[in-house]
């Protein structure tokens, strides 16, 4: 049974309850506005709950004009009827939003332009939501200009979504979340600046702060403790407020280092729950400690000159003196292309002569041969075979095989060489001298065979060539040396 | 379902009725069991684990540290893999000096504690530390030897060490590494196996797991004892835990066999033994491949290694093929246990392409306790016994170009205290010095490693670190670097996590030390 007067007043309850969420949500952005503060536990857990439940007005709200342009099509006229309670629930959960957005913005330490912008629009759009929710509720029927009023609010509330989403993603994944992908030419077609670091830099008279220590921090510590995020109050992205200090208080006591709350965190032992970065993080380097450290000490001044500290380690154009290892991403595909010509004939060859022949490393192409695992089993005919791959050999082990003189135009064509050991062979000057274009070769052993001083010019001559091994060789110890091998001879 | 209660046969290995045609009865077997219920029961969770596999698949790969692919030929576990990416060292010598040298006494070169010798230690040293002997106030102690700079590199050393000291430019020294175990045995475990408790593999271990061995005739990773006992914390320090066996270290002895029942027994002889290996190999293949055990082809291949290992082993150990001129050099003589012989095989192994090479030299728990153990009498006689071994280790390497690519690593599980040990407060005849994991002195040499050159700093009385701290986990991270590894994608899945050397817990690659 259909009861008209109790529909209508059913939702019109139903507006007005979300009308006052609305409007307490105001009161409670006037009255308490985020101050970047991090305070009351319950806030903070609610708060977190913001980013999920913002989801569910976009995407509804965003239905809303699909369904309502959908119907105008006759087959689908039926959608008309869901539009407006989709968009009662989208302005409902506007509403939240908004709520939850308040909550996390006060508790969670947060402020800023940006902050601002995101929480005026999210509460315009739970505002215009709820126009459009009137207006169309009213349609049918006064037919007046209210129809054109609810695709006007409906259009504006569909902008607004995109602003405010928009603001929203750059408060946590970043300003530059969506932009800092994007392709050159694109960049270039539509303005956008290409190196958004400029804008971080910090002209001005050159201070041992802004020198020396506001790069550390800059570094290190701002993604955290700077313009949008400033965890536990404190912000190090400017020498006032740093001296401010956070929720504890200063966290800097000039001239004494000890007392500083943020030299005992950079410095306690990384496991410790107090120690900064974070764990996860690389601690600060002991050069970078130790800047802060005599910064401190002299008086964390932030006018004192670059130069006034003298003992300072040095390293002054960039914080970090030694660069952590880096370790590259093994492209499969890349790596198969690059082997691609000699794969055949290594699996073929690997065959022949097990676990002597292998590529350098999982990621590259050239082949390390170590021989000398055959010992005398390995001999002139065998280096033969190895042909197809010469090219290809950046290491050759001969130790202890049964090779001659008669290989050396093998070993000569293996261009590419760097290390060519041929300990305790049977070869004499006769290849050595042979070797003269191997200008890859840094490392040449001859160790326990019968090459001679005669052998020295041909050596001297290899242009990369750091190490020569003659031990238990006819070189004499004494043996003049071309003064191209000075250093590089091992006796 | 009372069929299959009555033959509890794994039926968890799909492919093994197909490997078993040859075997009518274990094939009738393994039909019989397989019931409607089974078969019902095996759909729906198979199904599920199709999709949770391919759908989480994403999610493993996506975090960049998935494990490196180690799979071999099941018949032959050992082979040589390329590293990670190119790399420097191909080897790994590790001296360990078991007991914990003192570093004071031997590379820290500390003039206030000297200064200080003798007074009562400050409480602050004292405060919230837990110590193996000392107790009350223990008194100050300085180095017991006087300490001079040399090389290029200017680095300070005692006077224990003259040969040693001929190499110090080839020397890095890590003067601040850093343990949090303060007993030898779970010291030497954490430093061997990055864990303080048993059952991790150890570092050789994995390192013959991530690269295999070039000689398939010797074990990749062989240990050798000197000094009169086993280190304390026992063949835990070279087990292959969790990893399959066939990477566990192989202790070898300096004299006599080097393995124990290597040689045939009387009677039999070569072709006999080949012939019982063959038809004993056949069968552990039918068991692996109806039930797919890793362990029965660690089996098979330990049998073999072992014939082949008759003859090459014999002869690697073998010191008296080196000329007298070498063995006077280490000062070994044939026929004795010693750290010099040990270094002498060590050099010999290095050349015929085993991997990892661990020696371990026992007596450095310089407590003071007895004369055996006093600073200032049997810590003499342990430098004695390992200074001009190393020194010559080295000097071989090197001259033979070896040092190139090999890593020589040299340290005890931690170090000593500054303090002078007062077992229950008294002063003891003998002067020593307590366990402190607070700080202690590992050197390493050769290929990857800087020359000359020290890392780390400790306070003015050497007790704690004061710059660029290394856990031993950074350790392994660094030596698993000059391998060709990144530690993190060195694993192997082992009760639901992916194991690694290094732990959960985050490792630094010590950057500063790398050439």
């Amino acid at each position: 049974m259909r009861v008209p007067g109790r529909r209508i007043s059913g939702q019109f309850r139903a507006n007005l309850l979300t009308l006052a969420f609305i409007l307490i949500a105001l009161i409670l952005l006037v009255l308490l506005p985020p101050d970047g503060k991090e305070r009351a536990e319950w806030a903070q857990f609610i708060g977190r709950f913001h980013p999920l439940v913002v989801h569910f007005p976009i995407a509804l709200l965003l239905l809303v004009p699909i369904l309502e342009l959908a119907a105008f099509s006759h087959r689908s006229s039926y959608l008309r009827l869901s539009a407006g309670f989709v968009l009662g629930l989208a302005t409902v959960s506007a509403s939240l939003a908004a709520m939850l957005g308040w909550c996390l913005a006060r508790s969670g330490g947060y402020s800023g332009s940006l902050l601002q912008q995101h929480m005026w629009g999210g509460i315009l759009l739970a505002g215009v939501c709820w126009l459009c929710w009137m207006s169309r509720e009213h349609i049918s029927e006064a037919k007046s200009g209210l129809a054109l009023t609810y695709a006007i609010t409906l259009a504006t509330g569909v902008g607004l979504v995109a602003w405010t989403g928009y603001r929203g993603g750059q408060l946590s994944l970043g300003e530059e979340h969506l932009t800092e992908h994007m392709p050159v030419g694109l960049r270039h077609a539509l303005g956008v600046p290409d190196d958004s670091l400029t804008s971080l830099s910090n002209p001005g008279p050159k201070t041992f702060y802004s020198a020396r220590v506001q790069p550390i921090f800059a570094a290190r510590c701002v993604t955290c403790h700077g313009p949008n995020k400033h965890k536990a109050n404190l912000r190090l992205d400017s020498y006032r407020a740093l001296m401010r200090g956070g929720k504890d208080g200063p966290v800097v006591q000039a001239g004494n280092v000890e007392g500083s709350d943020l030299f005992r965190r950079i410095t306690l032992a990384p496991d410790h729950s107090d120690f900064m970065p974070k764990e996860g993080k690389r601690p600060l380097s002991s050069d970078q400690v130790k800047v802060i450290e005599l910064w401190i000490g002299a008086g964390a001044s932030g006018t004192i000159a670059t130069d006034a500290i003298k003992d300072a380690p040095s390293g002054s154009s960039s914080p970090v003196a030694v660069a952590e290892v880096t370790f590259e991403e093994i492209d499969a595909a890349e790596v198969t292309r690059r082997r691609a010509e000699i794969a055949p004939s290594v699996v073929q060859l690997q065959k022949r002569f097990p676990d002597i022949l292998d590529y350098e490393s999982r990621g590259s192409a050239n082949l390390h041969l170590n021989a000398s695992m055959m010992g005398p089993k390995f001999g002139d005919s065998d280096l033969a075979a190895l042909a197809p791959l010469t090219e290809h050999i950046t290491l050759a082990d001969f130790s202890r095989t049964a090779i001659t003189d008669r290989s050396v135009t093998r070993i000569a064509a293996m261009k590419r060489l760097r290390v060519l050991r041929l300990t305790n062979t049977a070869i004499t000057d006769a290849t050595i001298e042979g070797l003269g274009a191997l200008d890859q070769l840094e490392s040449l052993n001859v160790f326990g065979t019968r090459v001679t001083s005669a052998a020295l010019p041909t050596v001297a001559s290899l242009p990369k060539l750091a190490q020569f091994y003659v031990g238990q060789t006819a070189v004499p110890a004494g043996a003049s040396i071309p003064p191209t091998l000075t250093g590089k001879v091992i006796f | 379902m009372s069929n299959f209660k009555r033959r509890p046969i794994d039926l968890a290995q799909p492919e093994g009725v197909a490997e078993t045609r040859s075997h009518p009865e274990l094939r009738m077997a393994l039909l019989q069991a397989k019931t409607r219920r089974h078969f019902l029961r095996t759909l729906g969770s198979g199904l599920g684990t199709l999709f949770v596999q391919t759908s989480l698949a994403k999610y493993a790969n996506a975090a960049n540290d998935a494990g490196l692919d180690f799979t071999r030929n099941a018949s032959r576990p050992l082979s040589a893999l390329p590293p990670q990416f190119a790399a420097k060292v191909r080897r790994v010598i590790y001296l360990h000096m078991a007991g914990a040298p003192s570093q004071l006494e031997l590379f820290e070169h500390k003039p206030d504690l000297k200064r200080l010798d003798g007074q009562d230690c400050p409480a602050s040293f004292l405060a919230g530390k837990r110590f193996a002997f000392i107790s009350g106030v223990p008194k100050l102690l300085g180095s017991q030897y006087p300490f001079h700079q040399i090389g290029q590199s200017g680095q300070w050393i005692s006077d224990r060490l003259p040969h040693l000291e001929e190499h110090i430019d080839d020397l890095c020294f890590i003067k601040s590494m850093h343990t949090d175990q303060f007993n030898h045995a779970p010291a030497q475990l954490l430093v061997h196996t990055g864990n303080a408790r048993l059952g991790y593999p150890s570092l050789g271990s994995w390192v013959v797991y991530g690269l295999g061995t070039e000689n398939q005739n010797l074990p990749g990773f062989i240990v050798l004892l000197s000094g009169g006992k086993s280190p304390d914390g026992g063949k835990q320090l070279w087990s292959s835990g969790f990893l399959p066996s066939v990477y566990q270290g192989v202790q070898c002895r300096s004299h006599g066999e080097p393995v124990l029942y290597l040689d045939n027994p009387p009677g039999v002889s070569r072709p006999l033994r080949r012939t019982m290996l063959d038809a004993m190999d056949e069968i552990n293949q039918q068991t692996y491949a109806a039930f797919g055990n890793p362990e029965t082809v660690t089996r098979i291949a330990q049998y073999e290694m072992a014939f082949r290992m008759q003859m090459d082993a014999t002869d690697a150990m073998d010191i008296r093929q080196e000329p007298a001129s070498v063995l006077a050099k280490y000062g070994a003589n044939p026929g004795e246990s010693s750290f010099a012989n040990n270094c002498v095989v060590a050099r010999r192994l290095a050349e015929r392409g085993v991997r990892f090479i661990q020696l371990y030299h026992w007596g450095w728990d310089s407590h003071g306790a007895d004369a055996k153990e006093a600073l200032n009498l049997g810590f003499m006689d342990r430098c004695r016994e390992v200074d001009q071994p190393t020194a010559a280790l080295l000097s071989d390497l090197k001259s033979r170009g070896m040092l190139e690519d090999t890593l020589v690593v040299w340290g005890g599980e931690f170090g000593r205290t500054p303090m002078r040990e007062n077992r229950n407060g008294q002063e003891m005849k003998y002067v020593g010095r307590d366990h402190n994991p607070g700080a202690f002195t590992v050197w390493l040499a050769g290929g990857g490693v800087k020359r000359g050159m020290t890392h780390g700093q400790t306070d003015e009385m050497g007790y704690e670190i004061t710059k660029d701290p290394v856990e031993i986990r950074d350790l392994h991270a660094t030596m698993l670097y000059m391998l060709g590894f990144d530690h993190r994608r060195l694993t192997y899945s082992f009760q639901g996590l992916e194991q690694k050397l290094t732990t959960v817990k985050p490792a630094r690659v010590v950057a500063e030390i790398l050439a």
